[in-house]
């Protein structure tokens, strides 16, 4: 599960953090009573792909959809859309109000799975409200069900008058 | 004696403040002083300056001459002020504060005041992050931020004075109308009709801030400032109406927001302003006439005191904000000289009543309405179209006159004249499918239950600017827009109506016939509010921001090129618009 890996590894950064932080002095200590020793190297990171970009959380990697493409989930889904009021700020069928389109294709915070349910399951910047906990997390994934269930249409990015 | 008696005292009142903040020295000689202190220009909220310099026979001179970009890409909406020698400007979120020197090559800024706005209000905003302005008084700009705060700044410094919590942004509540001073009241109110507000009116102390009273627009006459004996609506009577006229319970999450402009009437000691929609805007789960959504309420600054109501659309099924200006303008009605109170409502009628008593004279459509045939003069009540009335158990209903954004935005205020006694306003030449769903109350989230495409009306042009003659409830000339005409309007005693359009033109017209004098491309459609002032070189200038957004940044998504993450196809009743305009927060000067 990619949130205990998450949490993994941000807990090992922390400790190689801790351990470099205390060991400084611990060094500064050791050094002028031993002959210098090499510092210890950076924390090592297992995967350059944890450490995303831009400020984005790392990817979702292994959070699995227990109802993924599963048409009747999407369709009870759709009905959550509505009854739970994302349509008010997204749109009648996530096409895009005040909240961005959800069915373009394109996604501030990532597209997979595991990334949209934490976008709705932990909220986003600048006013998307967390809804875990009014929906709980199988809520979440029958509405993650629903939103990667919308077809996206082609990708093209050029609008045309002429 | 001048039409507007209240006027004169007050501009000599904020004369001596302007200067005392300045020390500059407005043109005294004048029957004004050139400056705009508040949101609407006048405690009557007229929007009209005697300033004569721009002429309908110089106008076609116009040209800019200075302009500035805000940083700011959400909705542009609201007006500058100008009070002394310095120009203030308040930007949508994150409600930058802008102090330009007027008397300074290039107006160079004094000061600029950069609040803590948490950027949490933005997703309880229905409709952009729009701020519509502030208000100046013994030394103090005010105004509202996003979320929920009122704020007061050193006219002179740029220091805060005081910062009040009014709103609850968890509630849905977000602040985006700009307060009214009157004496040492700061009068605030909250949007949030999409989100199950229980809407309210507050008043602040100006010299601290502190939180004097809370009037709510519907629920109990306790919470409503509703005492027996001095409420008096002219066409209702009983007590607790604002929780009679519901379904159990209904008004606690009715909405009845507070986001648009007020005026004052001094001699009557009244302040009025319009509430917004009843929540959900599936109405069948509040029946009854819902008071007092869609209404405009008369109250004393003082304590609060509500003294009269009339609600322009009962029921509000159509989502009929009447959050549109209420203009105080004296005038005569079938040979007699009424103090009224005219407003352009979003359900098409534009109404004329009778100041002191709420008493309507005249209510005529003003673009194509059908959700109603007439308004009953006797009772004061809209004689329904059973046809046009909406519900989650109608379905989709067809073709409704005019669609919820109103015939005219509350966003984009009138102006009124008394030189030509007419009144001068954009509109929105558009109709409605209107589909209700159920909604579930969640704190914080939107209670809608709609869908709703829109559809040109008649003539297929989608906006107008027009004069309207209240007196008689007729249009006397108006200009077809392409595009649904979203800015405020701007009269002067120089016969010159000014106003923008929704893909970036900025047009001065002939007041008395609506010919265009002069136009220029001000780089983003216009939704703010032009406004005029005479500088520190004595001249006379014009001033409006550019930057498109409010609800078209819903409506018209293509228009948006800061997002990659979100695509939108061009809306079906405004494919054309993204081929003109793009977002852009501006302010522009223009001058002869």
């Amino acid at each position: 599960m990619s949130v205990r890996h998450l949490t993994s590894t941000a807990c090992s950064l922390t400790t190689a953090a801790l351990i470099v932080c205390t060991g400084l002095s611990a060094c500064d200590h050791r050094m002028t009573s031993q002959t210098a020793e090499p510092v210890a190297p950076p924390p090592a990171v297992a995967d350059a792909s944890h450490v995303a970009a831009g400020g984005l959380v790392p990817a979702g990697g292994t959070l699995t959809n227990p109802h993924q493409g599963d048409k009747a989930v999407a369709a009870s889904g759709a009905q959550m859309f509505t009854a739970m009021n994302c349509d008010g700020c997204h749109g009648p069928g996530a096409s895009g109000a005040v909240g961005p389109n959800l069915g373009d294709g394109r996604w501030r915070y990532g597209g997979s799975d595991a990334e949209v349910f934490q976008s709705i399951y932990y909220g986003r910047p600048k006013g998307m409200p967390a809804f875990g906990g009014a929906l709980g997390a199988n809520g979440v994934w029958v509405l993650v069900t629903y939103l990667r269930s919308l077809p996206p249409p082609p990708n093209i990015p050029t609008e045309s008058w002429e | 004696m001048p039409p507007l008696s209240a006027v004169p005292l007050a501009s000599v009142l904020l004369l001596t403040l302007g200067a005392a903040a300045h020390g500059a020295s407005p043109d005294a000689h004048s029957s004004d002083d050139g400056q705009w202190t508040m949101p609407s220009r006048d405690y009557a909220a007229t929007r009209y300056s005697p300033l004569t310099d721009i002429t309908a026979r110089n106008a076609a001179g116009l040209h800019p001459v200075w302009s500035f970009a805000t940083g700011v890409l959400a909705g542009h909406e609201g007006q500058p002020l100008v009070v002394g020698d310095t120009m203030y400007v308040v930007t949508p979120w994150p409600n930058v504060l802008y102090a330009f020197d007027l008397s300074k090559e290039g107006y160079p800024l004094r000061w600029k005041y950069r609040p803590d706005v948490s950027p949490n209000a933005i997703g309880v905003s229905c409709c952009d992050t729009v701020n519509r302005g502030a208000s100046y008084a013994d030394g103090k700009v005010v105004y509202n931020l996003l979320d929920g705060h009122t704020v007061a700044v050193d006219a002179k410094t740029g220091r805060e004075l005081w910062n009040t919590q009014i709103a609850d942004v968890g509630s849905g509540e977000t602040v985006t109308m700009a307060p009214l001073v009157v004496k040492d009241r700061v009068i605030v109110g909250a949007s949030g009709g999409e989100f199950g507000i229980y809407g309210w009116v507050k008043a602040l102390d100006l010299k601290s801030g502190a939180l004097v009273w809370t009037g709510r627009n519907i629920g109990p006459d306790a919470d409503m400032l509703a005492k027996s004996g001095e409420f008096k609506p002219q066409y209702d009577s009983g007590a607790d109406l604002g929780v009679s006229s519901w379904n159990k319970d209904g008004w606690r999450t009715g909405g009845a927001p507070v986001w648009g402009w007020m005026s004052y009437d001094p001699d009557l000691d009244l302040v009025y302003y319009g509430t917004g929609n009843a929540g959900p805007y599936n109405a069948e789960q509040r029946p009854g006439d819902n008071k007092w959504t869609a209404s405009v309420l008369a109250r004393r600054p003082q304590d609060g005191t509500l003294v009269w109501a009339y609600q322009f659309t009962p029921h509000d099924n159509w989502d009929f904000d009447a959050t549109g200006a209420m203009v105080l303008a004296d005038l005569t009605v079938a040979g007699k000289p009424v103090k009224a109170l005219v407003h352009f409502d979003k359900n098409g009628f534009a109404y004329t009543l009778e100041r002191a008593t709420g008493k309507l004279l005249v209510a005529e459509p003003f673009v194509k309405v059908n959700w109603a045939t007439s308004v009953d003069l006797k009772s004061g009540r809209p004689v329904l179209d059973p046809d046009k009335q909406t519900g989650a158990s109608r379905g989709t209903v067809k073709g409704i006159c005019p669609c919820l954004e109103g015939a005219v935005s509350p966003a984009s205020p009138p102006a009124y004249s008394p030189r030509t006694h007419l009144f001068y306003t954009s509109t929105n030449n558009l109709c409605m499918d209107y589909t209700a769903v159920p909604a579930t109350y969640l704190k914080g989230t939107p209670f809608m239950g709609i869908n709703s495409p829109y559809m040109a009306g008649p003539g297929g042009h989608l906006g107008t600017f027009m004069a309207w003659d209240a007196a008689t409830g007729k249009k006397v000339w108006e200009n077809k827009e392409a595009f649904p005409n979203w800015s405020g309007a701007l009269v002067t005693a120089g016969d010159v109506a000014f106003y923008g359009t929704l893909d970036g033109w900025f047009k001065s017209v002939d007041a008395r016939t609506g010919k265009v004098l002069s136009k220029f491309k001000v780089g983003s459609g216009v939704v703010g509010n032009p406004m005029t002032y005479r500088a520190p070189d004595g001249k006379q200038y014009v001033a409006v921001y550019a930057g498109i957004g409010g609800d078209w940044l819903l409506l018209a998504g293509d228009f948006r090129s800061d997002d990659p993450s979100d695509v939108r196809a061009p809306a079906d009743f405004v494919k054309d618009l993204a081929r003109h305009t793009s977002q852009g927060g501006m302010i522009w000067i223009f001058g002869l």
